[in-house]
């Protein structure tokens, strides 16, 4: 309540009228706000405006681009994108861009935190050709690794997917490349939760953290996982493996008769021939190490790994339903390797 | 199926923080879960080593969060994370170029982290840091591991003093300053090295050495880092050492505040911790002060450092240091050379070239000189610099301010080595003292009575004084030749003697002997034994602040120039003065017969107090002790010593100059405020309430006027009735009455 003489008066002047005059411009209201604006110069983003369409070399290109931006229903559109362009290419016409370009910008969104955009990437990797997806398995593998042990299960679930692809593409280059055989089978025990005898059994109150997955029965899709992991690695060789693998030895139908052993001493198939000597990387410690050949990976198994997984795979199906007809998947393979033993 | 409620926190897809804080209260439920993340933190590593420098984020956790999460809950997992601190010092060490600075300083913070939690050692991380430190040209990250260096340092050092990584350290700074000495990289152990002898955690002579190093480096960076610790090494020190006992914490005022205040856990902890700050200062005050030598006498070889650095920056052509530089590396080599007695000849013809009043900064160079001159130099080789100052600077001439500069040069040079100036020049600059100049006037008298004291047979007849003149009479005082030195003695020895001395008499008095009579030294003897130590009561009375100063200090405002006095006087202070002489040779066998008590000791520090309060007493001006007997050893000389009362002489002070120089010793206007005001002041500085009368008195006037108003319109039977009820209150005396008495 203004009581002094001036806060009336100031009240009185909120209802005054607003005199107008003849040729003079009208007052400018109080709440005005001036929007005009001096610039000494316009500038204009570069446009790049052509006639003709962009082809279809360059859209994809543009839309492998896309694929860190920040909202990830654009990082999905662009992917979906370039899988139609990978599966709609004509009929062993090379890809649109060569994978040692496509793949790095793939490899973060293993670990993208929209399950749309990890769906959307398996399926692109699934159109991808294997045999280009060999020689890049060593720098897929981290990242399917980080994602497996990843926070979220949403995620460790789709990594557990994108192994599997992997397993099925690339299965020997899989297991043996660097650090490929031991981490990855650590993972899998992390995933699973078989480190430990205490942590294994069924009935300790498995404390797991984080948001359990949307997406339910992780866990049969990792032992299915676990189960084509193991046959790739330390499953009995099948007859092709064997054939192939003693045709150095046997009189090959590729090289004449004089010729022997000449395989040998032809320029090697694999993109990286000389990756175990470990030229240029750091110094591997034992986790890190290649484990090329399936008799290395036996032993490494037996020593490390076999237990944990025999007393996992009996609570699993000591836990009985789907859980427990996945591990005789497992259990299987694993029969079929103890079997074979550690080799020839 | 009931759907589970799921927590806040569980919602958010990656909750590391979560996870963090269920491990740190439960390890061994959680160890699956840990294990899952540390192999994640393994992989993104992993993919981060491949290319570090163009390394994308990752996803919804980063790099940087796994390792900050793993090196907060590393010590729960000590099998798991064995290989961890090593692998952070591998990816800082390899690639603290090319890592994001987050991510970089992350990884320091983590480091420290863990060796907090003693997952590495200190000597480890120290020789983690500091590398980068030298070699990194980021400016963010260099600040911070200097930081982190020194509080690892300082905690290594907090408990006790830990021997073997500091030598470590030291040796690491020494060979950084040692390796490359045209570097400026040597700015970092100067840096580590000046900070922690400001914080008196190293103390000893090999951090000096790493500054002797500095300071004969090439580098002109580093060379004044060096010089300048040096110069004002100790004295930071000390500064800091005042801080620290200065900020004080009023227990009881604490404890008070906590009764009335609003009691919380905040304020408990507050007052505990101050409870326990003033005890640990109480203990500390009980403990003995720790030595702390200062860094110019904790030097091994002055002389050579001298010498080194005398050829090498200053005699050297080739030097390229600028004057201001030069003039610190001077001061630095003379300070040495007058504190540890050094020769360094080819030092003085040096100053010869630069003792004109044009040169700039000339002060500095004549205290450079009279720091440099000791009682050892050779009088003929400070002579010629003498007869320079005096001819270029001292000449009725040259301007107050000039003239005064010289003589106070020459003052503080004859101060340590008089011997080094001619009779007839002292003579001359003696004459001055009757200049119109006041500052020339002070400084002449200042080398006149200096000269009373060191070589009264220099001066004139009859600008000896009476002391002077007296004892040269009775040939008691000779002129101190070359390299003599004075015998060495108990400093107020013969304070406590004259105490005993009297002691004795008193109780002789009260024996009833005659007062001179010697009592039997044995009885004697066994009463100190018998005090050897100092007892409690006593003890305190030296500790407190209560000196006995004289009260009947007779005031004797004599000037000491006049001569005239009469003769049978004359007669009765010399036998006076051969009394002294006796006495004087009484106390050293003080000394030298007798071992000194605990509470003898304690005793004459009483005394000494005693005596240096007495002497600043206004009666007992003219036993001042003279300005140059009461420089410590260890003190500078400044250029502005030199200047002196140039001031004075400036005849054309600005008006500011003049007011502050008249407002100098006066105290502060604030201090003349009324009882009342202070009163009210020192109210509101401890943030006290004001009374109801003051409250009043500060009552906004708009506010009053409505009641002042309605006064005004009171009707009669209104301001009746307003009356009556006033003087009925001052009755029942006031508004809630007397009541209850």
């Amino acid at each position: 309540m203004g009581s002094s003489s001036k806060r009336k008066k100031d009240k009185q002047k909120d209802f005054q009228k607003p005199k107008l005059k003849v040729g003079k411009t009208k007052a400018k209201p109080d709440n005005y706000t001036d929007t005009s604006f001096k610039s000494k110069s316009i500038v204009l983003t570069q446009q790049s405006l052509h006639l003709a369409a962009p082809t279809s070399n360059a859209t994809f290109t543009h839309n492998l681009s896309l694929l860190s931006a920040k909202s990830d229903s654009q990082r999905r559109d662009s992917l979906a994108y370039l899988t139609t362009s990978i599966s709609s290419r004509p009929v062993n016409s090379p890809l649109p861009q060569p994978v040692s370009v496509i793949l790095p910008s793939l490899l973060p969104l293993i670990l993208d935190g929209a399950t749309s955009v990890r769906t959307q990437l398996l399926k692109l990797l699934r159109t991808l050709p294997p045999g280009d997806v060999e020689d890049h398995v060593a720098q897929l593998l981290p990242y399917v690794r980080a994602g497996m042990t990843h926070l979220a299960a949403d995620i460790r679930s789709s990594a557990v997917e994108i192994l599997s692809w992997m397993v099925e593409a690339a299965g020997e280059s899989t297991v043996s490349c660097a650090g490929g055989w031991i981490k990855t089978l650590n993972c899998f025990l992390s995933v699973l939760g078989w480190h430990t005898e205490e942590s294994s059994q069924w009935s300790s109150s498995r404390a797991s953290f984080g948001k359990s997955g949307s997406q339910g029965k992780p866990m049969v899709k990792t032992l299915g996982a676990l189960a084509m992991f193991l046959d790739a690695g330390i499953g009995k060789p099948s007859v092709d493996g064997v054939d192939s693998e003693m045709s150095g030895e046997d009189e090959s139908p590729d090289w004449p008769f004089p010729l022997c052993q000449t395989a040998q001493h032809m320029i090697s198939d694999s993109s990286t021939p000389f990756a175990y000597l470990n030229l240029f990387g750091k110094p591997r410690d034992e986790e890190g190490e290649m484990y090329e050949t399936r008799e290395d990976r036996y032993r490494v198994f037996s020593t490390r790994f076999q237990p944990a997984i025999e007393r996992g795979i009996k609570s699993a199906r000591e836990e009985g339903g789907e859980l427990g007809r996945a591990s005789s998947g497992v259990s299987k393979v694993l029969k079929e390797a103890i079997a074979y033993g550690p080799g020839p | 199926m009931v759907k589970r409620k799921l927590g806040a926190l569980e919602k958010v897809e990656a909750d590391l923080p979560n996870l963090q804080h269920k491990i740190r209260r439960d390890p061994k439920s959680y160890i699956e879960d840990f294990r899952a993340q540390h192999y994640q933190y393994e992989s993104h590593r992993e993919i981060y080593m491949a290319a570090p420098s163009s390394a994308t984020d990752t996803g919804l956790i980063s790099l940087r969060d796994l390792i900050d999460f793993i090196s907060h809950v590393a010590d729960c997992y000590p099998g798991i994370c064995k290989d961890f601190p090593q692998q952070l010092i591998d990816m800082l060490m390899q690639h603290h170029l090319v890592l994001e600075t987050e991510l970089r300083e992350k990884l320091v913070g983590s480091l420290v982290l863990l060796k907090k939690k003693d997952l590495l050692d200190s000597a480890t991380l120290l020789h983690t840091l500091f590398p980068i430190l030298i070699s990194t040209p980021s400016k963010t990250l260099r600040a911070l591991l200097f930081q982190k260096i020194l509080s690892e340092l300082r905690t290594a050092n907090s408990k006790t003093t830990n021997h073997k990584l500091n030598r470590t350290m030291q040796t690491v700074l020494f060979n950084l300053v040692t390796s490359d000495r045209t570097s400026a990289k040597g700015l970092w152990a100067i840096k580590i090295t000046r900070e922690l002898w400001k914080r008196q955690i190293w103390t000893e002579a090999k951090a000096v050495e790493v500054m002797k190093e500095a300071a004969l480096s090439q580098n002109e960076k580093v060379i004044i880092g060096g010089v300048r610790f040096f110069l004002g090494g100790d004295k930071e020190r000390e500064e800091l050492e005042d801080e620290d006992s200065e900020e004080e914490v009023n227990v009881g005022q604490v404890k008070h505040q906590l009764t009335i205040n609003k009691k919380t856990r905040k304020k408990a902890r507050t007052a505990e911790k101050a409870i326990k700050a003033v005890r640990n200062k109480e203990r500390k005050k009980g403990n003995p002060s720790p030595l702390n030598f200062s860094a110019l006498h904790l030097l091994h070889d002055p002389q050579g450092f001298a010498e080194n650095m005398f050829f090498k920056h200053l005699q050297n052509g080739k030097s390229n240091l600028k004057l201001e530089q030069k003039l610190q590396v001077l001061q630095l080599v003379s300070r040495l050379v007058g504190l540890h007695k050094l020769h360094i000849m080819p030092l003085y013809s040096y100053f010869q070239k630069f003792l004109t009043p044009r040169q700039p900064s000339v002060t500095s160079f004549l205290a450079s000189l009279a720091q440099a001159s000791h009682d050892l130099v050779p009088p003929d080789v400070l002579e010629p610099l003498v007869q320079k100052i005096a001819n270029e600077f001292v000449s009725e001439a040259s301007a107050g301010e000039v003239a005064t500069a010289g003589l106070n040069a020459i003052r503080e040079i004859c101060v340590r080595q008089p011997l080094a100036i001619e009779e007839t020049l002292l003579q001359d600059l003696v004459m001055y003292k009757k200049s119109k100049d006041k500052g020339v006037m002070m400084a002449s008298k200042g080398l006149l009575s200096l000269y009373r004291d060191v070589g009264a047979q220099m001066l004139k007849k009859r600008d000896r004084g009476k002391e002077a003149a007296m004892s040269l009479r009775a040939g008691e005082r000779q002129e101190r030749r070359y390299g003599e030195q004075a015998v060495g003695e108990i400093e107020g020895l013969e304070l406590l003697a004259k105490w005993k001395d009297e002691e004795r008499r008193k109780k002789n008095i009260e024996n009833g002997l005659p007062s001179d009579a010697e009592d039997n030294e044995e009885e004697n003897d066994e009463a100190d034994w018998a005090a050897w130590n100092v007892e409690d009561d006593e003890d305190s009375d030296v500790d407190g602040e209560w000196i006995n100063v004289e009260d009947d200090a007779d005031i004797v405002l004599s000037d000491s120039e006049d001569e005239g006095k009469p003769a049978s006087k004359k007669a009765k202070q010399e036998e006076e003065d051969k009394k002294e002489a006796d006495k004087e040779i009484d106390f050293m066998k003080l000394a030298t017969t007798r071992i000194l008590t605990p509470a003898d000791l304690a005793k004459l520090t009483e005394l000494r107090a005693q005596a240096a309060a007495n002497a600043t007493l206004p009666g007992n001006k003219g036993r001042v002790a003279a300005p140059w007997t009461s420089r410590h050893t260890d003190d500078p000389l400044t250029a502005g010593e030199i200047e002196g009362l140039a001031a004075l002489s400036a005849a054309k002070a600005t008006r500011e100059e003049r007011i502050a120089h008249a407002r100098e010793g006066k105290t502060d206007r604030s201090e003349h405020m009324s009882k009342e005001a202070r009163r009210k002041e020192r109210k509101e500085e401890q943030g006290k309430s004001t009374t109801n009368k003051e409250k009043a008195r500060k009552k906004n006037f708009l506010m009053t006027l409505g009641k002042a108003r309605s006064k005004n319109k009171r009707s009669l039977v209104e301001t009746r009735a307003v009356l009556r009820a006033h003087v009925d209150r001052g009755k029942r005396g006031g508004r809630r009455g007397n009541v209850g008495q």
